[in-house]
Order: C-alpha cells, then sequence, then structure tokens
C-alpha cells in the first residue's frame, strides 16, 4: 500500500542504523542539538501535547497531557525522573524490540528530550529480562552516545545534565504495569501500587517520576522536528502518527509493519503489503484486535479502522496494535485456555479477585476444552468476569483477563456450549483441532 | 477534622486517616483483613468498599482504606452496590479457602468466618479443587504456619517489615500460587512472634500454645495488666470455664502499648494455673507446717508480730490499693515498709519491653514505698529478727537468700519453706484482683478479676486489715 | 561472605546507579544465575542478603517471584519453549512434543543424564517469527522441526 508516510521504519534499511555512526548519518542527534540550543522544556512539552501522540503501550493515554502532570520543579524540588518501559510482554506484541534492535539511537534521542522537557536528571530503561539482544544494542548505542558526550553531564554544552541507566527485568508480565515496574526497578516483587498517589507524584523511590513506552518516546524526536502539524497529517483525528502493528497467527507473513493509525484492519490482513491474508487458502475466524487483553472478535469485524475510537466503538480496545488471527480450524476455546492460563501465571496476588480469579477463569476454560464442562461454567465466565473488572482492583491486569473471557462468550458462545454439550471440541476443518492433546498438554500446572 | 456523611449521619473526620478509619471510629465496622490500624494500608484485599460520592460527583465503590478524606464526602458503607462488591470479594476469598472451621483454633474470631455470613453467599460456586500447601509448617517455638488458610492480606508480612523491623515472614511466587513463608525453613525469631497470631485475620498463623486448647467462645475474658515488666501493656485474660487461664492477648492502648505485647508477657500464664498454689494459710508448729484456714494463720500472724518492729517488705506486685493497705499497718507498727526491686534482666527491647521486671515500681515509689535490692532486703531481714513479707512473687524475688532464723510471716501465691517461718497466708493472683498498678510512664494500668480466687483466699487489702485488727491495733485504736 | 570478588566489584558499580542500592538486586541476581552455576541457592541468597543489608526473607520473596530465577539446579543446557496464544496458533504444541522427545525430559524436569532442562514460558516477544525457543539464553525464531532436532543435536 503506498502512499503514506513512513518514518518510525525509516532509518532502519540501513545495515548499520543501530550505531551511533549510521545514526548521524541519517540527521540523528540533530534536533536534540537544536532542542538544547533553541527551544525551552516547556515548548517540547508543548508539540509533543499539540502533536496529539497518544502512549503506545497498551493504554493510549495522550502522551504530552501525561508529562505535564509531573510537578512544577521550582515548588517541588524533589529529584525527577523517567523510566521506559521496555518490559514488552502481551502476547501479541513484538514491536518496542524492533527499535531497540535496529534504532536505539532514536529511543536515545527521544530520551534525552523528553528528560529535557520534564526536568528528569535521569531515565530509566526497564528492559525485559527475556530481550537479551535488544538489552546488548540499547546499551551499546548507550555507551557510545556518553562516550560522544550525548548522554551524561553538560550535553553538547548546554548546561543540561541526564544520565540514562539500564536496567533488566526477571520474566513478570506485570512488571510492565508502570507501578509494577517501579517496585520492580526498586528491586522489589513486581507489585503495583494503588493509584492514587500518581506516578508524577509519588514514583521512583517516591520521585516524581513518568513511565513511557519504547515507541511513545521513539516518536518525539520526529514530532519535535517536524511539528505537531506534521503528525496530525497522519492517522486519524482522535490517534494521530504511525504505529507499528504486529499480525501474527493464521496469516502467511505475519510481521511488524509500520502503518499510520486508523487503517483498516483488513488491509492489513490480506494486503500483500502487510499479512498477505490467512494462511493455507483458510478463512478468518476470529482475532485479537490488541494484543490478548483485548479480547477476541469474530471475523466480521475486520473493516474496523485500527484506531483508539474505532477498535472501542465495536467492542475491542486498539490496546498495542497486535493483531492475532485465529482461522476457521482454530478452537476459539482452546485459544481462551491458553490466555487464561497466561493471567493465572502472571497475576502478582495481591488482590483477592485477580489472585482467585485468575486461577479460577483458567480452570474452567482448562476444562470446558479438555471435555469437562459443566452446564453452569458458560455463565460462571462471565459471573466470575464481572467480579474482577471493571476498576475493582489495584491494577488492570484483572481486567486483562476479565475481559477476553467475557468476549468469548459473548461472541462465541456457541462453541463454548458445544464443548461442554459434546464433551470436547467439534470443530470439523481441513486443520485439526487439539483436542485430545490439548487436554493431556495443560495437564501440566502453571509452575512459575 | 472535616465533615463528612457516613450513612447518612455527619461526621467528623481526621483528614490525615484514611476512610475506613473514620468509619470505624464512628462505630462502623467496615468489613476488612489487610487493613490494620497499627500497619500502613496495603489495600490488596479489596474488601473494604464503601460507595463514595465525592464533590458531587455519581458514587464509585472504593476501597475505604486507600480512598481519603475530603470535605462533603457522601459515604454508604451498607448500601447494595457496596454489599455486592463485597459479596463478590468474600467468593473469591473462599474459593481456595480450605474447609477446616471445625478443627481450626480462629473459628469463633475469625474475619472470614464473620464477614462471610454478614457478606457473604450461602453457597459457593465453585467446581475446582483446592490448592495444596504446607497445612502444619513449624515455624519455631511460638507459631504454626498454615498456608492453605492463608488469604494473602500480607499483615504479617507488614508487622515484622514495620513494627518488629526484621521481616522474616515473605510473600513467596505470584499469582494464585503465593504463599507466605520464612527463608529456607528458618524459625521466627526475637519476642514479638505471638502479635502474628493476632494479626492474621484467619487461622493461618496460630500460636503452639493454644493450639486445640479451647474453643473462644468458652473463654470468659477480662481486660488486664500484664505483670511482666514495667511497661504494664493492657492485655485480656482469658479463662476456660472459671478455671484456668488459657491465653493472654494484648488490647489496644493509644498511650502504652498499642496493639501489641511481648511474648515473655503474653505466655506468662501457666504459673497462674499451679495446682500447688497456696489456699487459706500455713502455721509452724515446731518443725511442721500445718494447714490452717486464713483466719487461724492471720490470728497466729498477730500474735507473732504483737509488740515487735518487723522489717516489712513488699513485692512490686502490690497494687496501688493494697500498698495503701499495708501502709496503713506499717504505719501502726511503726515501720517503714520496702519493696524488693529486682535486677533489670536483659529482655529490654526498642518496643516495649522495658528490662524491669517490676509491674508496680513507679506505683510503690510515688507513694514512698523505698526499692531495696533482694540482697540488701535478706540482710535487713535477718537483722529485724521479725519480718513481714507481702505479695504475689515476693517469696521467689528474695530466691534462696539465706533469711536466718529470723521470724516470718509471708502473705504470697505460695507457701513459705525458710527455717523461721511462722505463718504463710494465701493471697489471689493478680489475674484474680481488681486495682491499679503505675507503669514507668506514669500511665495507670487496671487489673480486674479475670477468674475469682479460689476458696480460702482472701483479697490481701482484707487480710491486711484482718491482721491490723488481730493486733489489737484497729483503725479506732491507732 | 560467600560471593567472589569479581562479582562483588561489578555489583559495587551497579549500584552506583541508582540512589537507593536494593535496586540492584535483580540485575545482581541475574548476574549471579550466569555465573554461579545456573541457579539461585540459598547460600547465594544469604549472601546477597548481606550484600544489600536485607533480610534473607526479602531476597527469597524477590527471587521466587521472577520466572527468570530458578531455585533449582538446571541441567547443562536450558530449553524454553513458548506457549502462548501466537506461538500455539503457529505449532507450539508440536514444538514442545519433539523437545520433550528430544531432550529427554518431562516439562519443568531435567533429563535423566543431566543434559537438558525443559521448561515452558510465556510469550517471550517472538509473536510474528512464531514459533520459537529459548536455548541457553538465545532466542532460535521461525523454528522449525528440523531447526529444533539440530539445535538439540548439536549441544554437548
Amino acid at each position: 500500500m503506498s502512499g503514506f508516510e513512513k518514518y518510525l521504519m525509516s532509518r532502519m534499511g540501513a545495515e548499520n542504523s543501530h550505531t551511533l555512526e549510521g545514526y548521524k548519518a541519517q540527521g540523528g542527534y540533530a534536533t536534540l542539538e537544536r532542542v538544547l540550543k533553541d527551544m525551552t522544556p516547556a515548548e517540547v512539552t508543548a508539540v509533543v501535547k499539540d502533536s496529539g501522540l497518544r502512549g503506545r503501550g497498551g493504554a493510549g493515554f495522550p502522551t504530552g497531557l501525561k508529562w505535564t502532570f509531573m510537578p512544577d520543579a521550582q515548588k517541588d524540588p524533589r529529584h525527577r525522573y523517567l523510566a521506559i518501559n521496555a518490559d514488552e510482554s502481551e502476547p501479541g506484541t513484538c514491536k518496542d524490540r524492533v527499535f531497540m534492535d535496529e534504532d536505539p539511537h532514536g529511543l536515545l534521542e527521544g530520551i534525552l528530550m523528553a528528560c529535557y522537557a520534564m526536568g528528569c536528571e535521569g531515565a530509566y530503561i526497564y528492559v525485559r529480562g527475556e530481550y537479551r539482544h535488544q538489552y546488548d544494542r540499547t546499551a551499546a548505542a548507550l555507551s557510545d552516545a556518553r562516550a560522544a558526550g550525548l548522554v551524561g553531564k553538560n550535553i553538547l554544552g548546554s548546561g543540561f545534565d541526564c544520565e540514562i541507566h539500564m536496567h533488566k527485568g526477571a520474566g513478570a508480565y506485570i512488571c510492565g504495569e508502570e507501578t509494577g515496574l517501579m517496585e520492580s526497578l526498586e528491586g522489589k516483587r513486581g507489585h503495583p501500587r494503588p493509584k492514587p498517589p500518581f506516578p508524577a507524584g509519588f514514583g521512583l523511590w517516591g520521585q516524581p517520576t513518568t513511565v513511557n513506552n519504547v515507541e511513545t518516546i521513539f516518536n518525539v524526536p520526529f514530532i519535535v522536528e517536524k511539528g505537531a502539524e506534521w503528525y496530525r497529517s497522519m492517522g486519524s483525528e482522535a490517534s494521530p502518527g504511525n504505529i507499528l502493528v504486529g499480525i501474527s497467527g493464521s496469516v502467511n507473513k505475519p510481521g511488524v509493519y509500520e502503518a499510520p493509525l486508523g487503517m483498516s484492519a483488513r488491509t492489513l490482513l490480506e494486503s500483500e503489503d502487510f499479512a498477505g491474508g490467512i494462511w493455507k487458502g483458510r478463512q478468518l475466524k476470529a482475532w485479537f484486535t490488541g494484543g490478548s487483553s483485548c479480547g477476541m472478535v469474530p471475523a466480521s469485524f475486520i473493516d474496523v479502522n485500527m484506531d483508539h475510537d474505532s477498535v472501542k466503538a465495536i467492542g475491542s480496545m486498539l490496546g498495542t496494535a497486535s493483531m492475532i488471527m485465529l482461522d476457521d480450524t482454530q478452537c476459539v476455546v482452546r485459544a481462551m485456555e491458553v490466555v487464561a492460563r497466561f493471567y493465572d501465571h502472571e497475576s502478582c496476588g495481591q488482590c483477592s479477585q485477580c489472585r482467585e480469579g485468575t486461577q479460577w477463569l483458567h480452570q474452567i476454560f482448562r476444562r470446558i476444552e479438555a471435555g469437562r464442562g459443566k452446564p453452569d461454567d458458560i455463565d460462571m465466565l462471565t459471573s466470575i468476569a464481572s467480579g474482577m473488572a471493571p476498576g475493582k482492583t489495584i491494577c488492570a491486569l484483572a481486567d486483562a483477563a476479565a475481559i477476553p473471557a467475557n468476549q468469548v462468550v459473548k461472541h462465541f458462545r456457541d462453541e463454548l456450549e458445544e464443548h461442554v454439550r459434546a464433551g470436547g471440541c467439534s470443530i470439523n476443518g481441513t486443520g485439526a483441532c487439539a483436542h485430545g492433546t490439548a487436554a493431556k498438554e495443560t495437564e501440566v500446572e502453571v509452575q512459575s | 477534622m472535616t465533615k463528612i456523611t457516613i450513612n447518612g449521619k455527619e461526621h467528623d473526620a481526621d483528614p490525615k486517616l484514611p476512610l475506613i478509619a473514620a468509619c470505624h471510629d464512628a462505630g462502623i465496622d467496615v468489613p476488612h483483613y489487610c487493613y490494620h490500624p497499627g500497619l500502613s494500608p496495603e489495600g490488596s484485599c479489596r474488601m473494604c468498599q464503601v460507595e463514595v460520592s465525592e464533590g458531587g460527583r455519581p458514587a464509585r465503590v472504593m476501597v475505604s482504606c486507600r480512598t481519603g478524606i475530603s470535605e462533603g464526602m457522601v459515604v454508604e458503607t451498607h448500601s447494595e452496590a457496596a454489599h455486592e462488591t463485597r459479596r463478590e470479594c468474600m467468593e473469591f476469598l473462599l474459593k481456595n479457602h480450605p474447609l477446616d472451621c471445625p478443627i481450626c483454633d480462629k473459628a469463633g474470631e475469625c474475619d472470614l468466618q464473620d464477614y462471610a455470613f454478614q457478606e457473604g453467599q450461602s453457597e459457593g460456586h465453585t467446581h475446582e479443587p483446592r490448592r495444596k500447601l504446607e497445612k502444619r509448617k513449624d515455624l519455631g517455638d511460638v507459631i504454626v504456619l498454615d498456608q492453605e488458610r492463608c488469604i494473602l492480606c500480607t499483615r504479617c508480612v507488614r508487622f515484622q517489615q514495620e513494627v518488629t523491623k526484621k521481616p522474616e515472614l515473605t510473600n513467596a511466587g505470584l499469582a494464585s500460587r503465593s504463599y507466605i513463608t520464612t527463608f529456607n525453613d528458618r524459625p521466627l525469631t526475637g519476642n514479638y512472634q505471638g502479635n502474628l497470631a493476632d494479626v492474621c485475620p484467619v487461622g493461618a498463623l496460630t500460636l503452639k500454645e493454644f493450639r486445640f486448647q479451647a474453643r473462644v467462645w468458652n473463654l470468659e475474658k477480662a481486660a488486664s495488666t500484664c505483670a511482666e515488666c514495667s511497661r504494664g501493656c493492657t492485655v485480656s485474660v482469658e479463662v476456660l470455664r472459671r478455671d484456668a487461664v488459657k491465653r493472654m492477648r494484648p488490647m489496644y492502648n493509644a498511650d502504652v502499648n498499642k496493639w501489641w505485647m511481648c511474648d515473655t508477657g503474653r505466655f506468662s500464664f501457666e504459673h497462674l494455673n499451679d495446682p500447688e498454689r497456696l489456699t487459706g494459710g500455713l502455721i509452724a508448729s515446731g518443725t511442721d507446717l500445718l494447714g490452717a484456714t486464713a483466719g487461724e494463720a492471720i490470728a497466729h500472724a498477730g500474735a507473732t508480730l504483737r509488740g515487735t518492729q518487723p522489717a516489712i517488705f513488699a513485692s512490686p506486685f502490690l497494687t496501688q490499693e493494697e500498698a495503701g493497705a499495708l501502709l496503713e499497718l506499717a504505719t501502726t507498727l511503726g515501720a517503714k515498709p520496702k519493696f524488693i526491686s529486682p535486677e533489670a534482666n536483659d529482655l529490654k527491647d526498642d518496643l516495649l519491653h522495658t528490662g524491669d521486671p517490676c509491674p508496680n515500681r513507679r506505683g510503690l515509689s510515688d507513694l514512698g514505698f523505698e526499692a531495696v535490692s533482694a540482697k540488701d532486703a535478706a540482710t535487713a531481714v535477718v537483722s529485724a529478727g521479725v519480718a513481714l513479707l507481702v505479695g504475689e512473687r515476693v517469696l521467689s524475688m528474695l530466691g534462696d537468700a539465706d533469711l536466718g532464723v529470723t521470724k516470718l510471716i509471708t502473705m504470697d501465691t505460695h507457701p513459705c519453706l525458710a527455717s523461721g517461718v511462722e505463718a504463710s497466708i494465701a493471697v489471689p493472683f493478680h489475674v484474680e484482683k481488681a486495682g491499679t498498678w503505675i507503669n514507668v510512664d506514669g500511665f495507670a494500668g487496671r487489673l480486674t478479676v479475670a477468674r475469682n480466687a479460689p476458696q480460702g483466699v482472701p483479697p490481701l487489702e482484707r487480710t491486711l486489715s484482718d491482721l491490723q485488727a488481730a493486733l489489737g491495733l484497729s483503725e479506732a485504736q491507732a | 561472605m560467600a560471593l567472589p570478588k569479581k562479582l562483588t566489584a561489578e555489583f559495587d558499580e551497579l549500584c552506583t546507579h541508582y540512589p537507593e542500592r536494593r535496586a540492584g538486586l535483580i540485575p545482581a541476581l541475574h548476574r549471579c544465575q550466569e555465573e554461579l552455576g545456573g541457579w539461585i541457592t540459598p547460600e547465594i541468597m544469604d549472601d546477597m542478603a548481606g550484600y544489600f543489608d536485607i533480610e534473607p526473607a526479602e531476597v527469597y520473596g524477590v527471587v521466587s517471584f521472577y520466572p527468570m530465577f530458578r531455585l533449582t539446579p538446571p541441567g547443562k543446557h536450558v530449553v524454553k519453549v513458548c506457549h502462548n496464544i501466537s506461538c500455539d496458533l503457529r505449532g507450539a504444541r508440536e514444538v514442545l512434543k519433539r523437545a520433550k522427545e528430544l531432550t529427554g525430559a518431562e516439562v519443568h524436569g531435567t533429563s535423566a543424564d543431566g543434559k537438558f532442562t525443559l521448561e515452558v514460558v510465556e510469550c517471550q516477544g517472538c509473536c510474528t517469527t512464531a514459533p520459537m525457543i529459548d536455548l541457553d539464553n538465545e532466542y532460535h525464531e521461525n523454528l522449525t522441526l528440523e531447526d529444533l532436532e539440530r539445535l538439540i543435536g548439536e549441544c554437548q
């Protein structure tokens, strides 16, 4: 699909795009220099706010607005931090790693601008522990940037000090929640904190902190360089800009693709420029719109535009724009058993409803999928889900577990009922459903 | 103070405390598990949900332990929405909780039971097997842990982090596989372990000492004061069927011990059930000691003391009221009573224990009693030739000090077996009397009768006034 | 302290990156696991408690929370198979089945000869290059069963 401007992946074609040399050769750090020379922090915040950039970590909160939550540094002289959420663990999501692999300096430049805008003395890049290659690439870029005077004291002679530090997670999805991330960064169990207080008032070590996703920050240098109007010329009105869409599952060309927000999901699925359609000549049956937390919708919703408001209007969410596609030989009950198992594994365990509810949902899906469903199980799923969410717990993991459960009962109740009635899966497609094998596999008790 | 409305009535709320504290102060028990007024609020059990409307906005259900006070907020603690949310919460908590009530020590004082009755539903809907964890985990001398009963409120973890400042319990694992444990099966340490059983809202952390000892609804409870040091923590003395003291637990006292007590105090009650305690009295007859009534022993004591100038020593267990009676008696005998001051022990800590095993040092000092070491008291007793020793534990405080051939009249819970004893008269234990002790900081600690003293054990005040009469020195004649 | 000087020197530098030392705990635990036998022993937890001036129970609470830290010794090679949704849709179950056969290990177990530990893991961020395994801390994506056989076969 021609006709839209690419910027997110624009530098990644060059083999040395991840090096300082390669980055500078493509114009990198020139905008930073201009920012430090000619712009005030307030001006940087203003352009980000005006651009309408929304967080790319899954919640879609307006980034510039989030930055303004940091207190006035004159009135509140505490230390201030930026934390970069590179914990990327939402099932279906593998796009932040692309920036760290291919264009880590772009991330660093964005961090420096964000710190400048908010008056943060330092930033921590919290990288999920399994992303070793991405961590190493980013750390190498950071080291080179520091050696070139771009990170540390008196950056480019401007008087602006900013330290950036690498930090590793250790495999817990809940540490991608902004307050869970901060607890983990402080060296503790990753238990999310009740809000209020919000990170801008009480963040890392109790100091004002903003937590931003990798891709969100990656957008910042482009916005500052080319302006808010340019940014708003791309995407949709309430969701401007481009986004990295991940398409995985039963497709011909799974991959991470840059696209403007608001592009039709059908285009992303079917176009040869993107996923190239459902594989093996099959049909789309169901799909997750934005990672597992957004739940599945039927194939009939494939014409939705992939922006925040349009996906919300069909009763789902854009999330991380990670589309996971199921073809018509796939069993949605089996898919839900996998997804429910994930939340059962990852709940931090603090809140009663989430700790018990995520396990309960998984146990029910497992029984139904294995042919041991009971007649009251399906209504029990919605009952449990409504006890967990919305907004009943410290963080939204309970919602993330409840939403897919609600969605599957809403859209695919007949398939659940079939499993209960027939004592198993009766999908009869060109591929084999995993009924039977699935039952044995899922007997493995989830262990940490 | 900020004005808020709770259940239709206006209340003054302390804006420094969370909403749940204001509700509790107003006499409304908002159900809760992880919240404890002595610990930092956690907000994880999600039970304390109430309906709140602030600034005219539509009412929302929120956890009251993490909700601050705002002027004019309108709170409904028992609305349908609040009940429904708490009912849901109960269902989740009971999904994995073992059906142990018939064998669980906590039954009858269990928050899970109480709130299940109040807020829960009558039927569970789960078909799933309950999780399996360790049910009798030995955590050392004091505590047994049943991990299956635990509802992960983390009060125990926060107690150790914030009060004793030595975290030995941790939550481990995550999700539905979470559990509470110590590191590497190590036992708990320190002198405050018993408080863990108090803060635990369910029967997960229980006292070994109390395991299977009594059903709590068969215990009669009385507020009293701990005897083991000069802190004088307020305690609940709990007696089974008017006989054995089965348990002591702290009671809240803002000035003295807040919600806590040390294990030394908590577990010092077995001696109160000693079957060898003295009832009535003993009278010396030649080299024998003959059983007698208290009255007979008092008469013999009067005969022994008449016309003498006895040394008078009290134990620091005397209440202010008993001390007053002793002072009267001493004045008429022309004597100045002193009290035996034991040495400091090594139990002093940064929390409660003062290291001074005297429950009423300050009170007796305020009344003019001089403190004397056991050694000096023994010397004085020997040189006096006649001595009156008064009070619970006075004999054990003198220990095996040689008291020579001095004629002794003793008033203690146990008989005196020294060679010079003339009469021993039984006195009640501190849990068997009403009275006042003054603690190290000057706060008055009340004693109340948790159990009647057995037959033949008169109150010490009466014994002293009877002795005064027996000396032929009644008030009128003094 | 039983932690080798080389590691504590690393930790000394690491802790300078944070205003409170405890923040170095998780990166330091990674280094312990990497350098000291592939798992976090009780001795390591005691030593780390001493180094960070916290209680061993607090270290255990952290170690037991994070799936990447092992509390039992691993085999010589560790094979992790992602079994989350995108990998599941593209053959993760077949990969897991074959991995069991090739390694001789049960899931979350170690083969009798101590050569392989086999684990299932949640989403590793390889959704568009599914299925995958993590073999000895290296991702192998777009994995075919032939790839799997070769990789396991090459393990000494």
